[in-house]
């Protein structure tokens, strides 16, 4: 059996296995490094988030741990804008960002707009050492945030 | 089962009303926690948890202090209890079973099982926190976000596990019901179940004054753990 012949013979199963291939690859939806990079930043807010409410809830709250907490808030309703690029949506990857995010950028846009209009008041509140004005204000970027993954974040999450 | 056996057996309460309340209540409220953690209302979720955290220390101080019946040392066999028991299992006897009140030695396993899952789903609901860092059990303050969210995993998983022991426990009482004849669910909300005449078994009640101690340890370990 010569080489040609052998490579004749084996290119429809070479074929089949690339194919295959590809599709095992397409179907276990690795995250792209822009997803990656966007989780570690709501991960970093959530985390921020739990500082807040942990203080928030304690009888003598540390306001040097909420401030910085409610810094970090503040930071992300700035950045938030650069975290979600053309082409980081479900189509390219693992991600609970719905195709929404993209498509109705004029909605998302709106409610990315009133997580950046009610941070600044969580931070002003943690600085100026009022934890009445920290609780609401935590219930109203809170709101902001529910508001936002009802619409553009896939639900069902733990598990 | 025959006419003679209906006629000539004898109907004997043996389970207590805090039991079979105890019992039915935890169904309730492991229906109400699946469903309230689905629907993201987290609020009525951990009411459902605490009132389960309740339940739970009731149910295993009962198990020590309660009826006869209630008691652990009194249902929980050895091996050699249970091989007994598999062997005599395919035997269909309706009402002319054996005389043993309460939990078979098999069942007292699936108890056991059942009350562990259980407890350790409260406890890892505890300290829980959700993706956002908004929602959260009343002791996650204690641990960091990553313990919290290792703790939320873990509570979605050990729930299936729950669930699971959940499934196995109706499929032994529907067994009993269309293999065995015998309702064990009537049985579980009146309390009462039919023996053989001359083979009635003795079942010890518990007082009111332990019922109420256990009820104030409830309550005082969820106060506890609201307020930490």
């Amino acid at each position: 059996m010569n080489a040609s012949r052998i490579r004749r013979l084996a290119r429809p199963w070479l074929l089949i296995v690339a194919a295959g291939y590809a599709g095992a690859i397409a179907a276990d939806t690795a995250p792209t490094e822009a997803q990656k990079l966007r989780h570690d930043h709501f991960h970093q807010l959530g985390e921020a988030f739990k500082a807040i409410r942990d203080q928030s809830r304690s009888k003598s709250p540390a306001f040097p741990a909420l401030q910085k907490a409610a810094q970090a808030v503040n930071d992300a309703s700035v950045d938030q804008g650069r975290w979600f690029p053309k082409g980081s949506g479900p189509e390219t990857g693992k991600t609970r960002a719905l195709a929404e995010v993209w498509t109705k950028p004029v909605d998302f846009a709106a409610a990315q707009k009133l997580f950046a209009d009610s941070a600044p008041q969580l931070l002003a509140a943690a600085n100026a050492g009022d934890i009445e004005a920290v609780r609401s204000s935590y219930g109203t970027v809170g709101k902001s945030c529910k508001n936002c993954h009802d619409t553009f974040r896939q639900p069902n999450d733990d598990d | 089962m025959t006419e003679g056996a209906a006629h000539t057996g004898v109907r004997v309460r043996i389970w207590d009303a805090p039991v079979r309340l105890v019992h039915w209540l935890m169904v309730s409220l492991i229906g109400a926690s699946w469903w309230t953690a689905h629907a993201g209302k987290l609020d009525y979720h951990r009411d459902s948890g605490y009132a389960l955290l309740g339940l739970l220390t009731f149910r295993i101080y009962w198990g020590f202090a309660g009826s006869s019946t209630a008691r652990f040392a009194n249902f929980v066999r050895g091996p050699r209890a249970i091989g007994a028991y598999l062997r005599r299992l395919p035997v269909r006897m309706g009402a002319h079973e054996p005389a043993v009140p309460g939990h078979n030695p098999l069942g007292a396993l699936s108890v056991i099982a059942l009350l562990s899952l259980l407890a350790a789903q409260i406890l890892l609901g505890l300290f829980a926190v959700d993706v956002d860092g908004i929602e959260s059990g009343p002791l996650s303050s204690h641990v960091s976000f990553d313990a919290g969210r290792y703790c939320a995993k873990l509570h979605g998983r050990n729930f299936n596990l729950l669930l699971a022991f959940v499934v196995l426990h109706v499929a032994a009482v529907l067994f009993y019901l269309v293999y065995k004849r015998q309702n064990l669910i009537s049985g579980m909300l009146h309390g009462r179940r039919a023996f053989p005449a001359g083979a009635a078994p003795q079942v010890t009640f518990a007082s009111m004054s332990r019922l109420l101690a256990g009820a104030a340890l409830a309550g005082l370990v969820v106060w506890g753990v609201t307020r930490a």
